[in-house]
């Protein structure tokens, strides 16, 4: 029985605030932030995301953000390609719905962490997934809370996943 | 940012629970395996050397679904129905992903198709599939926002280059253009906050109140950032500051120390007397030229209260030049002849200066205004403009009743001003009958030949004093002011009637006046001669054009 085919597993790490917040953090939340998170899982030459209409796939590097900032190697896998794409339609009917999102609980990392998770059995970095209570941690942040609970972010350039009927 | 592979070794132990080594040799022992799918998690407790197979069957039960459709995944590994969970290192409070394979596969072939389908269309135009989903692009938005990342589009040039440091200002004024990020601006009470409650902001505040005052008062505020804009100000200030901080520190970027409470304090006084200077006359610059010699008047009281206000002496020092320019003007508009105003400012320049110092009204005041037609078209201006505000002064239509006081004083320091400066323009004109004559001779050609003829018997009679005095009062003014006037009338009216009248002009020339104590030498019948010659038919008609030409 030939072993079973592994597939790398990456972590597309984006900066929303393209360097600002490493420049603007300190001064606007009195702690030094390096940047605003953005993250995509890559496995099986596409790259996925969860945003605000839900999980999406593309490219990789194929959304308007372009190229990451960083690439993180998170393992490899056997988890076929037909298995994922089954995962992932359970997730987007179930944790990763379109409505789910929720800027600081449930958002892009949070689903990336999962799915690194399950392809894997690693999490993501930890200074991604604390993020949020960082920000929140902040009187800035606590102030601006009301204001962000609204932001939604969705980077342009995916294809929906795992919707039936490929709604969006 | 911390590299992150470095911590790949550290991550595969995160999922492990701290109390491994205690279990790990105990076979057979029942673990407890959290069993992840779907969005929700499930404890089960199993012994260790179960197959994945009866595991499944389990689960199977449990999820109410047949055993092929399930598909357990532990560490990125799939597992085979023939292993244990021990040979597999499925630990105590390990979690096990569980995916619940759909009964229709076809459905998973669907999905794998339509991703082979989109692929290599992707693939290929990735970036024009970008940008064509417009739905989601804010038109012109091409930098990303910090808090509210609505959409996120940056320029695809510029990605290639992976470049966070971000220190260019044309890339912050873009983030400013950002609506989101202006909203966030506009939001006062938000940046009052977010301002007040920094913890360098508390401690600058603390170090000095007056940062706190400038906050806290909304004008102060603004005014102090109108002045930072201006950066001729700011210049200003600094070389005020640094040959006041020379003998202390000699580095020029120390005299910038003292701007935040500096500053405050000239954009302070020098809002105060552009306030008292917009308070106290209502137009400076325009209209009436002579206010604005009577600004200077006002400036120089407040001059004593504030302390060492650079802006005002300036606009203090600039201010006496300005009546000179109008009266520059004014004369040369009569005068018409650019070297004539070549001429006059080297003269007309000693006025503020002789308005400065007490001038005897007796020698001095040369207001002629016979001579205006006759001579200088300008003179009548000024004197036009003097004669409504004399006019008005009473009635004070267009004046602030606090101001009226003032306003009365300024009128009558008005005229006297006025007058010294025709009086002035005279003397130059008196002193320099060339001149004179090419004034007369611009204005009036047609009166050239007489006009000269007539000359010199005026320039002698404006010569003497009483005459003089005689016409420098305002009532005299306004009394010839109202026979040039009825003259201009008359002249539109009935030309006809023009010759009929010179008689009663020139019997009321030799009639003797009160104060005139040489009737002889009245220069009435020598207007009236010029005007009503009957050699010079148009002598009236052409003075029109002049008087219209400065009337108020």
């Amino acid at each position: 029985m030939e072993p079973p085919n592994l597939y790398p597993v990456k972590l597309y790490v984006y900066d929303l605030s393209k360097g600002l917040a490493r420049r603007l953090s300190p001064i606007m939340l009195g702690k030094q932030l390096e940047g605003i998170w953005h993250t995509s899982i890559v496995v099986h030459k596409d790259e996925f995301y969860f945003g605000s209409s839900g999980i999406s796939s593309c490219p990789p590097g194929g959304t308007l953000l372009g190229p990451p900032d960083s690439v993180v190697d998170v393992g490899s896998t056997e988890v076929t390609e037909e298995l994922f794409q089954e995962y992932l339609s359970s997730l987007g009917e179930s944790l990763f719905r379109r409505e789910a999102y929720d800027v600081f609980e449930n958002n892009c990392n949070t689903f990336t962490n999962e799915v690194a998770q399950f392809l894997t059995g690693r999490k993501i970095p930890s200074y991604i997934t604390d993020l949020p209570s960082e920000i929140l941690s902040t009187p800035f942040g606590q102030a601006l809370r009301p204001f962000l609970v609204s932001v939604q972010i969705q980077p342009p350039g995916g294809s929906p996943v795992g919707r039936p009927n490929g709604q969006s | 940012m911390p590299h992150v592979i470095s911590r790949m070794p550290r991550m595969a132990q995160d999922g492990c629970p701290s109390g491994l080594p205690a279990n790990k040799n105990i076979s057979s022992s029942v673990t407890r395996v959290i069993v992840k799918t779907a969005g929700k998690q499930e404890d089960f407790m199993i012994a260790d050397d179960t197959l994945v197979r009866q595991f499944k069957e389990k689960l199977s039960t449990h999820f109410k679904c047949q055993m092929d459709q399930l598909v357990l995944v532990f560490m990125g590994r799939l597992l085979k129905d023939h292993d244990t969970l021990s040979q597999r290192g499925i630990l105590d409070g390990h979690t096990i992903h569980l995916v619940i394979k759909s009964k229709c596969s076809s459905r998973s072939l669907a999905h794998s198709s339509r991703n082979l389908l989109t692929k290599e269309p992707c693939h290929r135009d990735r970036n024009t599939e970008g940008n064509s989903n417009g739905v989601y692009q804010p038109a012109g938005v091409s930098h990303t926002p910090v808090e509210s990342a609505l959409l996120v589009e940056p320029d695809a040039p510029k990605m290639h280059t992976q470049d966070l440091e971000v220190d260019s200002p044309e890339y912050t004024a873009q983030i400013l253009q950002n609506p989101s990020i202006q909203q966030l601006l506009s939001n006062t009470d938000l940046m009052r906050q977010f301002i007040s409650e920094h913890p360098d902001m508390q401690q600058l505040m603390q170090q000095s109140p007056e940062v706190s005052h400038i906050l806290d008062n909304s004008e102060i505020l603004w005014q102090t950032l109108e002045l930072a804009r201006n950066l001729a100000m700011i210049q200003e200030i600094m070389q005020i500051e640094q040959p006041e901080q020379n003998l202390e520190h000699p580095l020029a970027h120390t005299g910038l120390e003292t701007m935040p409470g500096g500053d405050n304090a000239l954009g302070q006084s020098y809002v105060d007397c552009n306030d008292q200077m917009l308070n106290s006359s209502q137009d400076p610059f325009g209209g009436n030229p002579f206010t604005a010699l009577l600004e200077g008047q006002v400036l120089e009281q407040v001059q004593s209260s504030p302390p060492s206000p650079t802006p005002p002496q300036e606009r203090r020092d600039r201010l006496p030049q300005l009546p000179t320019t109008r009266v520059i003007y004014t004369s040369s508009r009569g005068l018409s002849s650019i070297t004539s105003a070549n001429v006059t400012p080297n003269r007309v320049t000693h006025t503020p200066s002789a308005y400065a110092t007490a001038i005897p009204a007796k020698c001095r005041s040369h207001t002629c205004p016979i001579q205006q037609p006759a001579g200088v078209p300008a003179l009548p201006s000024i004197e036009l403009t003097q004669q409504p505000q004399a006019e008005d002064k009473d009635g004070t239509i267009s004046l602030d009743s606090s101001d009226q006081k003032l306003e009365d004083d300024l009128q009558a320091s008005d005229e006297q001003s006025s007058s010294q400066i025709t009086g002035n323009m005279m003397q130059l004109l008196l002193s320099n009958p060339y001149l004179a004559a090419q004034v007369m001779f611009l204005s009036m050609s047609q009166l050239s030949e007489e006009c000269r003829q007539q000359l010199p018997p005026f320039l002698q009679q404006t010569q003497l004093p009483d005459v003089l005095i005689a016409l420098a009062s305002p009532k005299a003014s306004r009394a010839i002011l109202q026979i040039e006037q009825g003259l201009q009338l008359l002249a539109t009216e009935a030309p006809v009637v023009l010759p009929w009248v010179a008689p009663y002009l020139w019997g009321l020339g030799w009639l003797p006046a009160p104060s005139c104590s040489h009737p002889d030498t009245c220069p009435g019948p020598g207007m009236c001669q010029i005007l009503l010659n009957p050699k010079i038919p148009n002598a009236a008609t052409s003075l029109e054009p002049s008087c219209r030409r400065y009337s108020p």
